[in-house]
């Protein structure tokens, strides 16, 4: 932890303040060297270092994949658990300590193949998650398969003459289950992808950032960080409402042929949150609760 | 392409200017380092040396600005952060390659370099404090001869192998 350098008696009870240096870990990433998760990774410090949460109050759960090595690297908890199970994994989590600061992630083809049934509910269920997938549009880790994202005609070694699929569009994709903070970022612009997380954090409620970060070794050409510098373009200098939900579905349809980086919805009413029904039902449940004492009586005959 | 985000290069002080000098060459020190760490794990051993070296030399820049700042400002504190610079003189991240050669790494530097050239000939006509302009303008000229020294290095370095970069991909099976 870096603390102030006035060193003042107010100082030392004012709240610590970190630097991204300070959620680093001492394990060294083994991604290939040009891997976008690189980028998406300091996006990751920078974000947590301006939450300014020590290290012990936050958890990372991620599936199984390149970008699920993330926990590893950070000074969190963090769980690098079974293919696709991260979201599952992190609600239950949430729900047992819900005090935790609760990230998820992984890659397109843990969040949205082999996982892609547990979005819709933790979505529904609403739970105070930041859901932060890296979207290669490959599965990298196991050589250069088609992943959910893959556009159609790629080839691979699973599409050897070009994939026939349709990608999956995780933007509408959440959107479509009613997500209340959506957004897409890239590690061509870490500033606004560290601004970009920091805001899903703070939000109250499920949030996903759909993170185009480019495979160097299987990735397309045109899927790189040079390219994507000169090709994003921000909502917000397009004129984006956020708060407009309509809005927010028309810009997505371009996930696939454009770079759009920014929020594309913000709910500005959040709906409740599921720990937040939890705590309310708990009180409501307790008013006509039977006294602890008076439990036994209840099973104890004269 | 390198960027900045807030910064109004027409009412910048000197003491900002220093201050964003320092956090340019933080930035390019700390991605060096990072690739140096991963050319280390990538058993690419001499471009990793290379890259260890160019974070000494953004590191030495850095304290000298620091330095300089430190004397003329001492303890005031800083309006301009880290999150309004991007790549300013640090080599973008896809530039390193596992098993890149020394070549390779030195054309990075390079094209480094070059972006900060740029980045400070662009803002100098902007700039209206003749402090900040002469700070700029030292800046500028120190790239140009960091350009100087890499393109001296790369003269001497060996020519790249002939090696095809696509024999170490996996090819759909058909291809």
């Amino acid at each position: 932890m870096t603390t102030s350098s006035v060193a003042t008696e107010a100082a030392a009870v004012a709240a610590p303040v970190f630097s991204p240096k300070d959620f680093k870990s001492s394990l060294k990433p083994i991604w290939c060297p040009g891997c976008g998760d690189f980028g998406v990774l300091q996006g990751i410090y920078r974000a947590l270092a301006a939450i300014g949460r020590p290290s012990h109050e936050i958890a990372f759960i991620s599936g199984i994949g390149c970008s699920s090595r993330i926990p590893g690297y950070t000074t969190a908890y963090g769980f690098n658990s079974v293919h696709g199970r991260a979201l599952p994994i992190a609600q239950g989590l949430k729900l047992a300590n819900p005090d935790l600061l609760v990230l998820v992630a992984g890659g397109d083809g843990d969040g949205f193949s082999i996982g892609g049934g547990h979005v819709a509910h933790a979505i529904r269920r609403n739970q105070d998650l930041t859901y932060l997938v890296m979207d290669n549009q490959i599965y990298g880790l196991t050589k250069g398969q088609l992943s959910p994202t893959s556009r159609k005609g790629l080839h691979t070694v699973t599409s050897a003459y070009g994939s026939l699929e349709n990608p999956v569009n995780p933007l509408m994709y959440v959107m479509g289950y009613g997500a209340a903070f959506v957004a897409q970022g890239t590690p061509a612009d870490i500033p606004g992808l560290a601004a970009m997380i920091e805001e899903a954090i703070r939000f109250p409620g499920f949030a996903f950032v759909n993170i185009q970060s480019p495979c160097v070794t299987y990735g397309e050409p045109d899927q790189q960080i040079k390219v994507h510098k000169k090709v994003m373009k921000r909502l917000e200098d397009l004129g984006h409402d956020s708060s407009d939900r309509v809005q927010a579905f028309d810009r997505a349809q371009s996930y696939g042929s454009e770079l759009l980086t920014g929020v594309f919805f913000r709910d500005p009413d959040p709906p409740p949150t599921y720990g937040s029904l939890i705590r309310a039902r708990k009180q409501e449940l307790m008013a006509s609760a039977p006294r602890r004492e008076d439990i036994l009586d209840m099973f104890v005959q004269d | 392409m390198s960027s900045t985000t807030g910064i109004d290069f027409s009412t910048l002080s000197l003491r900002d200017a220093l201050d964003l000098a320092v956090l340019i060459e933080e930035e390019a020190r700390d991605r060096y380092e990072e690739f140096a760490e991963q050319l280390e794990l990538h058993h690419t051993p001499e471009a990793a040396k290379f890259f260890r070296e160019m974070a000494g030399n953004e590191e030495k820049h850095r304290s000298q600005l620091a330095a300089r700042r430190r004397i003329s400002f001492g303890g005031e504190a800083s309006t301009v952060t880290r999150a309004m610079i991007f790549d300013v003189e640090a080599p973008d991240y896809d530039e390193a390659r596992a098993f890149m050669t020394v070549r390779s790494a030195l054309e990075a530097a390079m094209r480094a370099e070059e972006k900060a050239y740029d980045f400070f000939a662009a803002a100098i006509p902007n700039v209206q404090d003749d402090e900040v302009r002469s700070l700029f303008e030292e800046l500028r000229d120190e790239e140009t001869e960091h350009k100087r020294m890499v393109a001296e290095q790369l003269e001497k370095a060996p020519a790249d192998p002939e090696i095809d970069e696509e024999a170490f991909g996996d090819d759909p099976v058909s291809h």
